[in-house]
Formats: C-alpha cells, structure tokens, sequence
C-alpha cells in the first residue's frame, strides 16, 4: 500500500522562536491511522495514532467520527485555516506533543501523544529531505507538462482566432461585394422603370392638355399614382391620399425619386429609387 | 480551308473573322467550325463582317475594340452554335464588345450588367450577371455598412440571424489601455466575441468615439469607470453591457433586452 506523506512547518506554543517540522503519514485515510515525525532539525521524534485511539479520541469530544478526522485532515495535512486557529504544543522533557483547536473564547484538544525520542535523527532527517526533494522534483516536472500544454493551447487558440479572423474577414468581404454588384443591377432596373415611368407621363401628358383646368404638376403625379395603384376604391374627396411611407434609413425622401407600386404585402409604399447615392 | 465537309447552312453567307482561339480551341479549329456550317472567313475585318471571334483578349483584339465598328463576340458563342447546329441568340454574357446599334439593340433588352428586363432571372443567371461586373469599385464593408442596413431593412431582410447587430456600432473591451491598439490582451475570450459580433453583421470598431452603441465587457471591469466618464461627454450614449448578452442573443437566434445585462 502507498504511503501518503504531507510536510509541514510549524511553531509550539510555549517556544514560539523555534521551527518545527511535522511529517504526518498514512495509508489510505487519516482515519485509519498514521505516523507521526517531528524534528527541530537536530533531534527527531516519532509517535503512531492508531484507528482505535481515533475512534477514541472522537468518542471523548463526542464528536462524529467523521468530522473528527476531518479536523485531523485541517489541523496536521491541509493547514489551509490561519495559522492561530489550530495550536501544537511539544515539550522536549517528557516528549508530549498536543494539537488543539482554538476558537473564539475556547479551545480544545484535538489529540495528544507521546513521541518516542528517535536515536539516529540524521538519518530521519535524511529521509525527510529527500521526500521533499521528491516532491519538489515531481512538481517540477508537472510544471513543466503543464506549461507546455499550456503554450500549446495558447498556440492553437491563437491559429484558430486568426483562422477565424479571416473567415470573418471574408464574409464581410464577400457580403459586402454581392450587396454593391446586387446594388448595381437593382438600380440599372429603376433607371428602366423611371424612363418607362417617364415614358409614360408622356404618353398621358397630351390627353391631360386636353382637359380644361390645368393642374399643377404634383397633383397630376398624385392622381397618376392613384389611377395606378388605387384603381378600385379612389377617394375623389381627399386630394391626397395618405400615403404611408416608412421612414427608410440613409436615404432622402425627394419627391421626384419615388416611385409607388403594390408590394407583395399589397399595402401601398413609396420606395427612393436611388440606393447608392 | 481545304477538305471541310460542311455540314449545315446556318451561317450560309454570313462573313466571320477569327481573332485568336481559345486553350481547348484553337484559331483554326473555330474557322473550321465556322466554315462546316457555312459561313465565310476572311482575315481582316471589313463592312460585311457580321461579327469577330475572339478566345482570348489580344492587342489586335483591343484594337479592334477601340475603333468601335464591330462586334466582338467570344468563342463559347460559336461553339454553342455548331453544338446546336444553329444560330444561337446573342447575349450579353457572349459579348466582348458591342458596337453602338448592337449596344442599341442590347439596351433595350438587358441592362449594362446583360441581366434581362423582361425575362425573369435564376439563380445561375444572376451568378453570371454578377462575375461580368467588373471594375467594381472597392468598397470597404465598413463603407458598405450603412447601404446594407438599408437594403435588409428595405426589403425586411433584417430580420435575419445573420445580420442580428447590424445596427450596433460596437467597441469590445479587449485592449488594456482603451483606444491603444497595441495593448491588445492576447488569447482572451472577448478577441473571439467581437469575431462573433461581426460575423453577425456588427460594425466592431477598434477607437471609442461618439456613434459607438455598445460596449461589450468581459470578466474584467476595471475600465468600467472610465467608459462611463467618458460616455457623459458624449451626446449619443452608449450601452455597457456584459459579454453574455452576445452570447445569450446568439444562442436565441435574436438581440436579447439589454437591460438585463447592463454594467
């Protein structure tokens, strides 16, 4: 079975100035027990906490297993809360090393053992050391998967944005060209129907000489454009018909440049002729 | 021309001169064309040359075109003929050239692009009526913009998921110092929104300025406050608004209520 290690540096309560290092190792879980090792760098202890004395222990603060290992998990492994909220206390004479937890008014004692004074620390120190050059030589290599994947995604994001870019880019190219080439048969059309429409008014012109009172040219236009696109229901009371002309962006709305037909929703419209000015 | 087995009368008495040929048709397979369905060849262009034949653009070509006397007219014309074994209508996408009663003739049929005002068009027609209009002027899609907004929303066009932001002039919070091109952030996911943006018919522009509808920002609000100084000296306001909303509109298939995600 793996062993799992976790370092740590840490501080005793009744000797503040002096750094500790805790090795807390287990097999699996916490809750089934672990190992214990302390050096201050010269002398070494270490102490095991079996899944009996856990159990214990949680039994006497009456807590859930559970939750009381999860407190082991933070006070000795993860030590992520700040650094007042969990406190270690170790005396050199009898070897007790204590962990507690701290709150506001009160505190209590997560567990407490006594570490066997280890004969040859150097070589646990040893042993520690080359656990965190293990560590530290895993990291790295990690860091630099990591990076390289990283610069090859990076690399692949921007190949696929300038990909992207240009289809964007041609898109917009290839709109805009269909619309001026679209544009320029759509006019070449109006230029025929406003001669035809021009034609016309010729055409009409002689028969309206014919006729007594002279009309100015604007209502000559308006009754044309209610001949033609009013044949059924002309309303000779109104002079002009209310043309409902939606206001089109970008364009003028000069009378002469309109011309007036049925769109296919058959309501009457004005429409500019000239799309591109 | 010597052993030409004629084989039709379509182009009995009518005088051709053929200028170049084409890759697949030489000058010489086309006369021979033209001499199996009857027709003379002479060299020279005169009076009673109905038409030139041209495969490719050449100087004499060119010539030919300045002095405006003749048609000029390509060889697929001619091919299209001995295919049918008949006179083939001329059209405008047959024409090189037309001298000044054929373009007479021509204009009271089709418009100077060759597409028909009385004869419906289709979808390869229009296609070939489009790839004839040459020399068009380059204008930018930025130029473009504003005729474009105006045809979709003439026609009702504007309703199209492709063309969701036209009406948005927008400027995408992806340079560190607003206005400065060169701060750029690199490989940030709003570069890909204001891609998104234009694809969908946004004018996306890069200088913050009076006219910008929008302002698209992404996790980052450290240039909230600024946009938002410099939006009370402009008359038209603009909108700041979170990134989501063009993600949001995108994945509706329509513009979403801005205010719901306004900064």
């Amino acid at each position: 079975m793996k062993m799992e290690h976790n370092m740590s540096r840490i501080h005793m309560v009744s000797e503040p100035s002096i750094i500790y290092f805790l090795q807390v190792s287990w097999e699996k879980d916490l809750g089934s027990g672990f190992d214990i090792t302390l050096t201050d760098g010269q002398s070494a202890w270490n102490g095991t906490v079996t899944a009996s004395e856990i159990s214990r222990e949680a039994d006497d603060m009456a807590m859930e297993r559970d939750k009381y290992v999860d407190e082991l998990r933070k006070a000795l492994v993860l030590r992520t809360e700040p650094a007042n909220v969990y406190k270690f206390d170790f005396s050199k004479e009898n070897c007790h090393f204590s962990y507690e937890k701290s709150l506001k008014d009160v505190s209590f004692i997560l567990g407490s053992l006594n570490l066997q004074k280890v004969s040859s620390p150097a070589e646990v120190i040893r042993e520690l050391m080359s656990y965190c050059l293990d560590c530290m030589a895993d990291q790295l290599a990690k860091n630099r998967h990591l990076q390289r994947e990283n610069e090859m995604l990076q690399r692949d994001w921007s190949d696929v944005q300038k990909r992207l870019e240009e289809c964007v880019t041609a898109k917009e190219n290839l709109e805009a060209d269909l619309y001026k080439r679209f544009v320029l048969v759509l006019n070449e059309k109006k230029g025929k129907i406003r001669s035809l429409h021009k034609l016309l008014k010729q055409a009409q012109q002689p028969e309206k000489d014919t006729q007594d009172e002279r009309e100015s040219v604007d209502d000559i236009q308006s009754q044309k454009k209610r001949e033609a696109a009013y044949d059924e229901s002309t309303d000779e009371e109104s002079e002009n018909l209310p043309v409902p002309s939606k206001a089109v962006p970008g364009s003028s709305s000069v009378h002469m440049d309109h011309l007036t037909f049925w769109n296919d929703k058959d309501q009457f419209q004005t429409l500019p002729l000239a799309v591109l000015r | 021309l010597s052993n030409i087995n004629k084989i039709s009368n379509v182009f009995e008495d009518v005088e051709f001169c053929v200028m170049s040929g084409t890759d697949s048709h030489s000058k010489s397979s086309l006369e021979n064309c033209i001499a199996e369905l009857g027709g003379y060849i002479v060299q020279n262009p005169g009076p009673d040359t109905y038409c030139i034949i041209a495969g490719t653009e050449n100087v004499r070509v060119k010539n030919i075109i300045s002095s405006n006397k003749h048609d000029v007219v390509k060889a697929e014309w001619l091919l299209e003929c001995f295919k049918a074994k008949e006179h083939v209508p001329w059209q405008p996408c047959f024409m090189i050239h037309m001298c000044p009663s054929t373009k007479e003739h021509f204009a009271r049929e089709y418009d100077c692009y060759g597409d028909s005002y009385f004869a419906d068009t289709d979808l390869l027609q229009l296609k070939e009526v489009f790839s004839r209009i040459k020399n068009v002027k380059e204008n930018s899609p930025k130029e473009m913009s504003p005729v474009i907004t105006d045809l979709e929303y003439r026609y009702s066009w504007d309703n199209s998921p492709l063309s969701m932001f036209r009406q948005c002039v927008i400027y995408v919070d992806m340079y560190a110092i607003i206005n400065d091109l060169t701060t750029q952030i690199q490989g940030t996911r709003l570069s890909i929104k204001a891609l998104e943006l234009r694809f969908y018919g946004a004018q996306v522009i890069s200088c913050l300025e009076e006219g910008v509808s929008h302002v698209i920002v992404g996790e980052d609000h450290s240039r909230v406050e600024e946009f938002k100084a410099f939006r009370r000296t402009l008359k038209k306001k603009y909108k700041i608004l979170q990134d989501l909303w063009v993600t949001d509109s995108l994945k509706e298939g329509n513009l979403q209520e801005e205010n719901c995600y306004l900064i």
